[in-house]
């Protein structure tokens, strides 16, 4: 799952849990700099478990095959 | 919180691909709308997650994302700068590889040598020096002394992670070792960059000598400042030259190199009042500092190493003022000196004492370090060139002239006796190492340690005694008129009750103690472990007289001409300062506990009123550590308070016999202090505490202020174990 945050960094991780708020917890979550499709920010970061409080998500994309019909 | 868990159908499809999937090439699509939809349909407090892998524990340990307490990684955003490595700031322009002015090759490298104290104090090289963008990769840099300089601290701080993890008298509190991958300069070699650096240095001379004043010649103020801004930047190119060849010096195996440390050391020393006029002529830096924040300024980036941080909450190092820089090298540069020192020491226990007096002063993890790798270097031989095993036998000597070790007695060439006393020392070794190595760390964790290493030491006390008993049978039977009783005991005893008075001691230091515990642990001090430390001593003195008088008998047959009559006394005897330091501190203690317990009687300490307070819990948790340990036996609860019960004297005595009582300890104390020739500074500093404290107590014995309410104040400032006691 990769989320992108409204400060422009994107994180890439498991999705592990949400609730009504749209908190999201990933885990293995890494950290890319404002664009993760270019890598001109080199390596990322990583953060293992992390918690991003649902009003901090911008956008949530999931892999296409792996999408559930 | 209720949990409802996974779909199990759709667990296949949820989230189970491979991170390095994740990647540009993986097709990504948007499911924001229906996410967020299908989270509103959950109740308050309900979850969604994961059938196997999340439960509490990731609930609870997972970092908050856009918090700044928790996400380090949002600080780059919050800036309204752009945070660039040093490759980009060069392309961009933001940093200049060549064509440096003076001022701005001043103002970087006082701000280097700040960040590198910072981190020696403890931080993070992500945090300090590696915040210097020029020292990511001087091989981009042009101008000469920059790159020289930057080769030069990267070398400085090579050298110094290598000694702090080989002495291994660091804890986390201390220090951090880790290099994140930096690159430290190995791709040249010490002697290429000090030769750099000399290079530079000589250059630098050329150009202060062609602008300095000439007499009879009018001063233009341009020449002048550029001449002072050049014998600045040489000042600094110098000390940068001078530190890292004391640090070479010391990876050295040779004894030698530690005295040309000592020079070169000076030889910073004398560098340092230059540097410090001239900080003015650095470039100083765009924000303001006073509160410790990193500062902004060309070639320093705080946040280019942000994201190799690990995740845990964002510390941040604050970098030390250029004006307590000079400062701060003065104080390192005087402990090198200090531990250069040890190398003129060389029995064991003068090196002990050493190692003690040194730790005393708190000294940084980098001296201490040095101390322990000069001592054992590569932890074989001492100083690289004594056994350690020579030394025990060397200070068993001094202490208590076991015969097994004098030449002239039979044992000394007797095979079993030479195994036994062999063994023994041999199994003495790794304990004392250990000692010496608890002495290097800082003064709150030697405590502790001190604490565990009473265990090893009964063992050590155990085996002398069993052989000592056997070299006495055997020498019974070869040597009759000589004896071996308890020698090797005597030596373990004295080593086992000097870590337990540390013990106690350092409690005081480190304000570990209630002032209502103070009379337990004072008595414990001066009526158990002073005592038995006394009489250790002297048996210690008459074992070294019975073997010199022994010398002497045999000597006499030969040549009337040699023996000399040798009046008592005559010369003092190698433990007697020992002797009367330790009556001295003896009496401080009981001085000290007299007076609590006059201070109690009279209702002047405040104790715990809790309803399950326990003092006896209190008293058996202080002294724990003391219960591996065989002699001297451990003083239980019930029996202190047995021996140390007032009412077996008729009549009992009232608090103004105690405080008299007290005073005429401080008063003992202060005759054997004064009596002792040539005082060193520790002798001034008890004087200092036990002559207020005669009087005070001769006031308190009077009766002076007793229906006070207010509570004495005890003044540690003057000597940290024995306090100065305040009547307000």
């Amino acid at each position: 799952m990769r989320i992108r945050m409204t400060d422009g960094r994107t994180l890439v991780g498991l999705f592990l849990c949400t609730d009504r708020d749209c908190n999201v917890i990933l885990g293995s979550a890494q950290e890319f700099l404002k664009s993760s499709d270019s890598f001109s920010q080199g390596e990322p970061r990583v953060l293992g478990l992390a918690m991003i409080p649902g009003h901090h998500v911008v956008s949530i994309e999931v892999e296409s095959d792996m999408y559930l019909v | 919180m209720v949990m409802k868990s996974s779909v199990e159908d759709d667990d296949v499809g949820w989230g189970l691909g491979v991170p390095e999937k994740m990647r540009n090439n993986a097709n990504w699509v948007d499911i924001t709308h229906e996410f967020k939809g299908a989270c509103k349909e959950l109740n308050l407090g309900e979850l969604l997650h994961d059938k196997f892998r999340f439960g509490l524990f990731e609930a609870m340990s997972a970092i908050e994302m856009m918090d700044p307490k928790m996400d380090a990684g949002m600080i780059g955003n919050q800036v309204n700068r752009k945070v660039l490595n040093f490759e980009q700031a060069v392309k961009d322009g933001a940093i200049r590889v060549r064509d440096l002015s003076l001022p701005e090759l001043i103002g970087i490298m006082d701000t280097c040598f700040c960040c590198l104290i910072t981190w020696l104090e403890g931080h993070s090289l992500a945090q300090t020096v590696f915040t210097c963008l020029y020292v990511h990769n001087p091989d981009l840099i042009e101008d000469p002394a920059l790159k020289a300089f930057t080769l030069g601290i990267l070398k400085v701080c090579d050298i110094a992670r290598e000694k702090v993890n080989k002495a291994a008298v660091f804890e986390e509190e201390d220090f951090q070792a880790m290099t994140y991958g930096f690159k430290m300069a190995n791709n040249v070699t010490d002697l290429r960059v000090t030769g750099m650096l000399k290079d530079v240095e000589d250059e630098l001379q050329r150009k202060v000598k062609s602008t300095r004043s000439r007499q009879g010649e009018q001063r233009d103020p341009e020449v002048e400042l550029e001449h002072q801004q050049c014998l600045a930047l040489f000042s600094r190119i110098k000390f940068t030259r001078l530190l890292l060849t004391a640090l070479i010096a010391f990876t050295k195996k040779e004894t030698s190199s530690v005295s040309e440390a000592q020079k070169l050391m000076q030889q910073a020393a004398d560098l340092l009042p230059a540097l410090r006029s001239s900080i003015e002529h650095g470039i100083q830096s765009q924000n303001d500092t006073t509160k410790g924040d990193h500062p902004i300024m060309m070639g320093f980036e705080p946040l280019v190493n942000q994201r190799l941080l690990p995740p845990t909450f964002p510390r941040y190092a604050k970098i030390i003022k250029r004006e307590e820089m000079i400062n701060y090298f003065s104080k390192l540069i005087d402990r090198i000196k200090t531990v250069c020192e040890v190398i003129n020491t060389t029995n064991l226990h003068g090196i002990l004492d050493f190692f003690c007096e040194f730790s005393e002063q708190s000294p940084c993890v980098l001296s201490r370090s040095l101390l322990q790798t000069t001592f054992l270097i590569d932890n074989k031989k001492v100083f690289g060139t004594l056994p350690m095993q020579d030394m025990i036998k060397d200070a068993l000597r001094y202490f208590v002239s076991p015969p097994v070790l004098s030449s002239k007695c039979c044992l000394y060439n007797n095979h079993q006796a030479k195994d036994y006393i062999d063994s023994f020392v041999a199994h003495c070794s790794r304990p004392f190492c250990s000692l010496i190595q608890i002495h290097g760390h800082n003064r709150a964790r030697q405590r502790d340690k001190l604490g565990h290493i009473l265990e090893e030491f009964a063992t050590l006390q155990d085996e002398a005694e069993k052989v000592d008993a056997a070299l006495h049978s055997l020498l019974m039977k070869l040597e009759p008129q000589r004896q071996h009783l308890a020698c090797l005991g005597t030596w373990i005893l004295y080593h086992n009750l000097r870590i337990m008075i540390q013990y106690l001691l350092s409690g005081f230091e480190l304000e570990l103690y209630s002032m209502h515990e103070y009379y337990y642990i004072y008595w414990y001090l001066s009526e158990f472990l002073y005592a038995w430390l006394m009489s250790t001593l002297s048996r210690a003195d008459s074992s070294q007289l019975a073997e010199e008088r022994l010398l002497e008998e045999q000597q006499k047959g030969r040549s009337s001409k040699k023996t000399k009559k040798k009046k008592k006394g005559q010369g003092a005897r190698p433990l007697s300062r020992e002797i009367t330091m330790s009556q001295a501190y003896q009496n401080m203690c009981a001085g000290m506990y007299k007076t609590m317990i006059a201070l109690d009687m009279d209702g002047k300490v405040r104790k715990p009123q809790f309803e399950l307070d326990s003092e006896q819990v209190r008293y058996e948790h202080r002294f724990a550590p003391f219960n591996s340990v065989v002699t001297p036996p451990p003083v239980h609860y019930v029996q202190f308070k047995e021996m140390s019960d007032l009412k077996k004297y008729s009549p009992p005595p009232q608090s103004a016999d105690l405080y008299m009582a007290a005073s005429k300890h401080f008063q003992q104390a202060k005759l054997i202090l004064e009596n002792v020739p040539s005082p060193d500074p520790e002798v001034n500093r008890i004087l200092k505490v036990a002559k207020p404290n005669i009087v005070v107590m001769k006031l308190l014995a009077g009766g002076h202020k007793k229906e006070t309410k207010v509570l004495p104040e005890f003044d540690f400032s003057t000597h940290k174990y024995f306090p100065v006691v305040k009547i307000i």
